[in-house]
């Protein structure tokens, strides 16, 4: 069978399919099947997308590149699966010796998503009441916001408290924006003309339609897809250097 | 991974022998990680358990076209042969070492007989957990998980320390003193 992952040694002799942006259909087909045909557990992808943005956070900040006295990072989780992806990016930044807050309003009631809230307050991160309106308050604690609060799943033309009141606050401050998956806020197909302006964005998985009117720093995370799956959505995904889980786009 | 492809030749092919508990789970993700990281491995994996997430892993591993062997050569030429290394996933911390069945024990015999490198995950199947056998396998790398065991004083190979997620209280509680990972690794070499 013929390998997905060429060597970049062939590259240049192979013409390269181009990279598929997924719509929001494709995105959760990609899922469903992950979950029912080739039995992953959502508590498995969910720990492999988190620590594989924590580790671009890792490489689109280093801990030596944050300029504020304390390495402190801003994580807001939704109540779905982008946040608990956002729940598991915290532990691992921990790991890491970052230091992250969770802004985490609305909890879902799902076990899974409980036991990620736990891990992480049993690694002493601290977890805000509440989220200051006040953006110098933000932009003076924090060297960057992670944004786990909406995910392809999100209707945007819909979006409830207290999330909208959040995406608000983050258009106005100052420090960058890191995006899981897709900004929130943003239709996963086209982005939206007021929607947050992240510096970076961490496709998983595969990037969503929305991302190719991105221009800031992108990331693929995420190394598990099976190649069957690849192929089967044209994927074209590029090759990861080396082991490393993410890639630059 | 202690072994990287040779020389960019594409296909290093490896067997990942896989017990039927959670030692053996984490063999067949390993090996579902290495396809991921174009290595060829093989899968032998003679008792399956009915844990619900165990078989979830097989089924992972048989979706990437990982193969699974329906038996083991006892003829070690073969084995040393088709691979270029062997993954211990048998037996675990848990296991009583003293009252190791069929086939695991046949497996034993056959892996201390091959030549071609063992690499063992946790702790060197058939070793007790605390004190190395005399008459047990000899790895040639040991991937402690977490924290080493005490059998791994006297081990005297490549010893990996691998998973960087113990929270800190748990670190602290057991004094495990653990070394600090390079970067941002998962793992570090003892």
């Amino acid at each position: 069978m013929d390998k997905m992952n060429h060597s970049s040694a062939e590259a240049e002799a192979e013409t390269i399919e181009p990279l598929r942006y997924l719509s929001k259909g494709e995105a959760a087909a990609i899922e469903t099947e992950l979950l029912r045909d080739y039995r992953f557990g959502q508590q498995q992808l969910i720990e492999i997308w988190g620590q594989a943005c924590a580790l671009a956070i890792t490489k689109a900040y280093p801990l030596g590149s944050l300029t504020k006295k304390q390495p402190t990072v801003l994580v807001i989780c939704g109540p779905d699966q982008n946040g608990s992806i956002g729940l598991v990016c915290a532990r691992h930044l921990r790991m890491f010796e970052y230091e992250p807050t969770i802004y985490h309003p609305k909890r879902s009631s799902h076990s899974l998503h409980q036991d990620f809230t736990v891990q992480c307050e049993k690694m002493d991160i601290p977890f805000l009441s509440y989220l200051p309106t006040e953006v110098q308050l933000i932009n003076d604690a924090y060297n960057l916001v992670i944004d786990a609060m909406l995910g392809p799943e999100a209707d945007c033309a819909n979006i409830k408290e207290p999330y909208s009141g959040i995406l608000v606050t983050l258009k106005q401050i100052k420090i960058p924006i890191a995006s899981v998956d897709v900004p929130s806020g943003w239709d996963v197909e086209e982005r939206s003309q007021d929607g947050i302006n992240p510096e970076v964005l961490i496709s998983l998985t595969a990037p969503k339609k929305c991302a190719t009117s991105f221009t800031g720093k992108h990331f693929l995370a995420g190394r598990f897809l099976p190649y069957d799956i690849q192929k089967k959505y044209e994927l074209n995904l590029p090759d990861f250097p080396g082991t490393d889980c993410l890639i630059e786009l | 991974v202690p072994f990287p492809p040779s020389s960019g030749i594409p296909g290093t092919q490896i067997l990942v022998i896989c017990g039927p508990d959670q030692n053996g789970s984490i063999g067949l993700v390993c090996a579902r990680h290495l396809r991921m990281f174009e290595y060829e491995p093989t899968i032998y994996h003679p008792k399956r358990s009915s844990h619900s997430l165990h078989q979830d892993f097989t089924v992972q591993c048989e979706k990437m076209d990982i193969p699974f062997l329906s038996y083991l050569p006892t003829e070690v030429q073969l084995i040393n042969d088709a691979y270029n290394l062997v993954i211990d996933a048998m037996l675990g911390p848990e296991a009583d070492c003293a009252n190791i069945k069929e086939p695991y024990s046949g497996i034993l015999v056959t892996l201390k007989q091959i030549k071609i490198p063992i690499a063992s995950v946790d702790v060197p199947s058939g070793w007790d957990v605390e004190e190395r056998s005399q008459d047990g396998i000899n790895p040639e790398v040991l991937i402690s998980l977490t924290a080493p065991k005490k059998c791994a004083t006297s081990f005297t190979g490549k010893h990996f320390l691998a998973g960087r997620f113990l929270p800190y209280d748990i670190q602290k509680k057991y004094e495990l003193n653990l070394p600090d990972f390079p970067g941002t690794d998962c793992l570090i070499e003892l």
